[in-house]
C-alpha cells in the first residue's frame, strides 16, 4: 500500500524505453523501430505520423499486445492492466474491418468483453452505453454484412472502448473510409474521448487527420523508425474539425510537419529503389 | 406541383413492378417449358422410329411402365425397400465420415504436431479414387453393408476433413489479432471465433461430400449389392427392362437433388452471415 503515494506522482498512462525491433527475413536482419522512447500522459491523444514502412504499425502491434518479441521496456504505470480484470491495458480499433461477420453488433462488443471478469449485468450495461455513443444504439442486432464500412468501423471502435482501456490504439481506423464519412467520424472521435477521457495512440499517415486529433504527433523516421520530432498541438480540448482547417496556425502546422516528412519520404523512395 | 410528382412515382413503382414480374415470369416459363420441348421431341422421334424404342422409349411409355410398376404391391414393396437401403448406407457413412472428418480436421487446427502427423499422409493419400479401394474394403469388411458404408465414410471424411483443416488454418488472421489484442480466453477463441470463422468452408466440405456419398453408393450397389436404387438400375439394365431402369435414374436424380436442397438448407442455417 507504500506504493499508493509513489503511484500519485506517476500520472502517465505508458513509458515507453528503448524500444527496439529486429525482422529478420531470409539472412538479413531488418531493424523495424530503433530506440523509440516515448512517456504518454494519461488522458492524452498521441497521433504516430510517418512515411509508410516506418515501423508505425510494427510499434502499434507491439503496443497492443500482439507482438512480444521486441527489447525495450514498457512501463504501464500506476494501474498494470494485468491486476485490473475490468479494464483492459490496451484496446485496438484495427485499419480494416475486425468485426466478427456471424455477431451481431452486440455481440462483437460482448466479445471484446470476453477476456475481462465482468458479470453479465456490467458486460450488458457496457455494451449498451458504448453503441450507444457511437450512435448505434439503434443498431445493436444488425449484423455487421447490414451495416456501412463506417458502421462497421464504429462498432470495432465501441467494441474498444468498451473494455475501458488504459490504453486507446487506433491503426490508422479511418483510413478505408470514404473522406466525407471520414470527416464525420473525427468529430465523433473528438466528442467520444472528450466524454470517456481515453488515452489514445492513434498511427496515421494523414497530416491534417494527426492535427485536427492530437494532442502531441510523434513524427518518425524512415527505417529504421526512430522519433525524428515530436510537436504539440495547440488547439485545446473543444474542436471543429471543419472550423480548425480555416486557423493560421493549422495551416503553418501542416507546412511544418510536411517538412519533417518530405525527407523520410523522400528517403523511404531512395531505400525502396536500393531494394529492387 | 408536387402532387404531379407523387402521381409520377405512383405509375413508375407500377411499371417498375411490371418489369420484375414479366421477368420472373418468363424465367419461369422458360425454365419449365424448355426442358418439356425437349421431352416432346423425344417422343416424336421415338413415335416416328427414328430413335430405337428399345434403347429409347418415350417419355409416356415410361409414365406409363413407372404407373404400372407402383400400381403393383409387391413391386412397391421392393423399390421401397431400394430406397430404404440406399438411405440407411447413406445416412451411416455419411455421418460417421463427417463426423470423423470435421473432428479430425478441427484436431489439426487445434494442435500443431497433430497437424505435422496426419496433414501429409492424408494429403497425400486424398487423390485416391475412393472406388479403387473398395475391393480391398470387401476383403476387410465382408460383402455386406460394411464395405459400402466404409466407403461412403472414406469419401466424406476426406472432404470434410480438409475443407474443415482449410478453414481453420486459412481464416481472416484478423480475427486471431483481435482474440490476441483483446485477451480473448482461449476456449471462447476456439468455440465462438474459430468455429463460425471455418464454418462456411466446413459447410462446403459438407455439400462436396454428398455429391461424393452419392456418386460411390450407386456405383458399389451396382457392382456388389442385392438391394438399393444402383442394383435396381444396374439390375434393370441386366434384364434389358429400360423404363424400369429410367425409373431408377429418376429416383437416383430426385435423391440427387434433395441432397442438394439438404445442402442448401444447411448452409442457410448454419452460415447466414454469408452474403451469397
Amino acid at each position: 500500500m507504500a506504493d499508493t503515494v509513489t503511484d500519485a506522482l506517476r500520472p502517465f498512462a505508458l513509458d515507453l524505453t528503448n524500444i527496439r525491433k529486429v525482422f529478420f527475413a531470409r539472412q538479413q536482419a531488418v531493424e523495424a523501430i530503433s530506440n523509440v522512447s516515448l512517456r504518454i500522459q494519461e488522458g492524452e491523444v498521441v497521433a504516430v505520423l510517418g512515411p509508410s514502412g516506418c515501423g508505425k504499425s510494427t510499434l502499434l502491434r507491439i503496443l497492443a499486445g500482439l507482438d512480444t518479441d521486441f527489447t525495450g521496456t514498457l512501463d504501464w504505470g500506476h494501474v498494470d492492466g494485468s491486476t485490473d480484470k475490468e479494464r483492459l491495458r490496451s484496446a485496438t480499433v484495427f485499419q480494416s474491418d475486425s468485426t466478427f461477420p456471424w455477431l451481431d453488433a452486440r455481440k462483437n462488443v460482448l466479445m471484446g468483453l470476453s477476456g475481462l471478469t465482468l458479470d453479465r449485468k456490467t458486460a450488458a450495461a457496457r455494451a449498451d452505453t458504448y453503441l450507444n455513443l457511437v450512435g448505434l444504439g439503434a443498431f445493436q442486432k444488425s449484423y455487421p454484412h447490414e451495416l456501412s464500412g463506417g458502421m462497421r468501423q464504429r462498432v470495432a471502435i465501441a467494441r474498444a472502448l468498451a473494455t475501458e482501456p488504459l490504453l486507446l490504439l487506433m491503426d490508422e481506423p479511418l483510413a478505408a473510409l470514404d473522406s466525407q464519412t471520414r470527416l464525420v467520424m473525427q468529430q465523433e472521435l473528438l466528442r467520444i474521448w472528450a466524454k470517456t477521457r481515453s488515452t489514445v495512440v492513434y498511427i496515421t499517415h494523414d497530416i491534417g487527420e494527426a492535427l485536427t486529433l492530437a494532442d502531441r504527433i510523434v513524427v518518425m523516421t524512415a527505417r529504421p523508425g526512430r522519433i525524428k520530432a515530436i510537436e504539440t498541438v495547440p488547439f485545446g480540448a473543444d474542436r471543429n474539425v471543419i472550423a480548425l482547417r480555416g486557423e493560421p496556425e493549422f495551416g503553418r502546422l501542416e507546412v511544418a510537419l510536411w517538412q519533417l516528412l518530405a525527407d523520410e519520404v523522400g528517403q523511404t523512395l531512395q531505400q525502396q529503389e536500393l531494394a529492387s | 406541383m408536387t402532387e404531379a410528382v407523387v402521381a409520377d412515382l405512383g405509375t413508375l413503382r407500377d411499371a417498375d413492378r411490371q418489369r420484375r414480374r414479366k421477368t420472373k415470369q418468363l424465367q419461369f416459363v422458360l425454365g419449365i417449358g424448355f426442358p418439356i420441348c425437349l421431352l416432346v421431341v423425344w417422343e416424336i422421334l421415338t413415335r416416328t422410329g427414328i430413335a430405337d424404342r428399345r434403347f429409347f422409349p418415350a417419355p409416356t411409355t415410361i409414365g406409363t411402365v413407372m404407373v404400372q410398376l407402383l400400381e403393383s404391391p409387391m413391386e412397391r414393396a421392393r423399390i421401397g425397400a431400394d430406397i430404404v437401403a440406399t438411405f440407411r448406407r447413406l445416412i451411416i457413412g455419411y455421418g460417421l465420415g463427417a463426423f470423423a472428418g470435421i473432428t479430425l480436421g478441427l484436431a489439426m487446427g487445434l494442435s500443431a504436431k497433430i497437424r505435422y502427423s496426419v496433414a501429409p499422409m492424408i494429403t497425400a493419400t486424398f487423390p485416391t479414387p475412393k472406388l479403387a479401394l473398395f475391393p480391398f474394403l470387401i476383403v476387410l469388411f465382408g460383402l455386406g453393408d460394411a464395405s459400402k458404408i466404409a466407403i461412403l465414410v472414406l469419401g466424406v471424411f476426406y472432404m470434410t476433413c480438409l475443407s474443415t483443416l482449410t478453414g481453420v488454418t486459412y481464416s481472416n488472421p484478423m480475427y486471431r489479432d483481435v482474440a490476441q489484442a483483446f485477451r480473448i480466453p482461449r476456449m471462447v477463441y476456439w468455440t465462438r471465433v474459430v468455429i463460425p470463422a471455418a464454418l462456411p468452408s466446413i459447410v462446403t466440405g459438407l455439400k462436396l461430400g454428398v455429391g461424393q456419398a452419392l456418386i460411390l453408393i450407386v456405383a458399389v450397389e451396382m457392382i456388389a449389392s442385392q438391394e438399393g436404387i444402383g442394383h435396381f438400375i444396374w439390375n434393370s439394365w441386366e434384364i434389358f427392362d429400360v423404363p424400369r431402369m429410367f425409373m431408377g435414374l429418376i429416383i437416383a436424380i430426385l435423391m440427387g437433388g434433395g441432397a442438394m436442397l439438404f445442402g442448401e438448407f444447411l448452409e442457410r442455417k448454419l452460415t447466414p452471415w454469408v452474403v451469397r
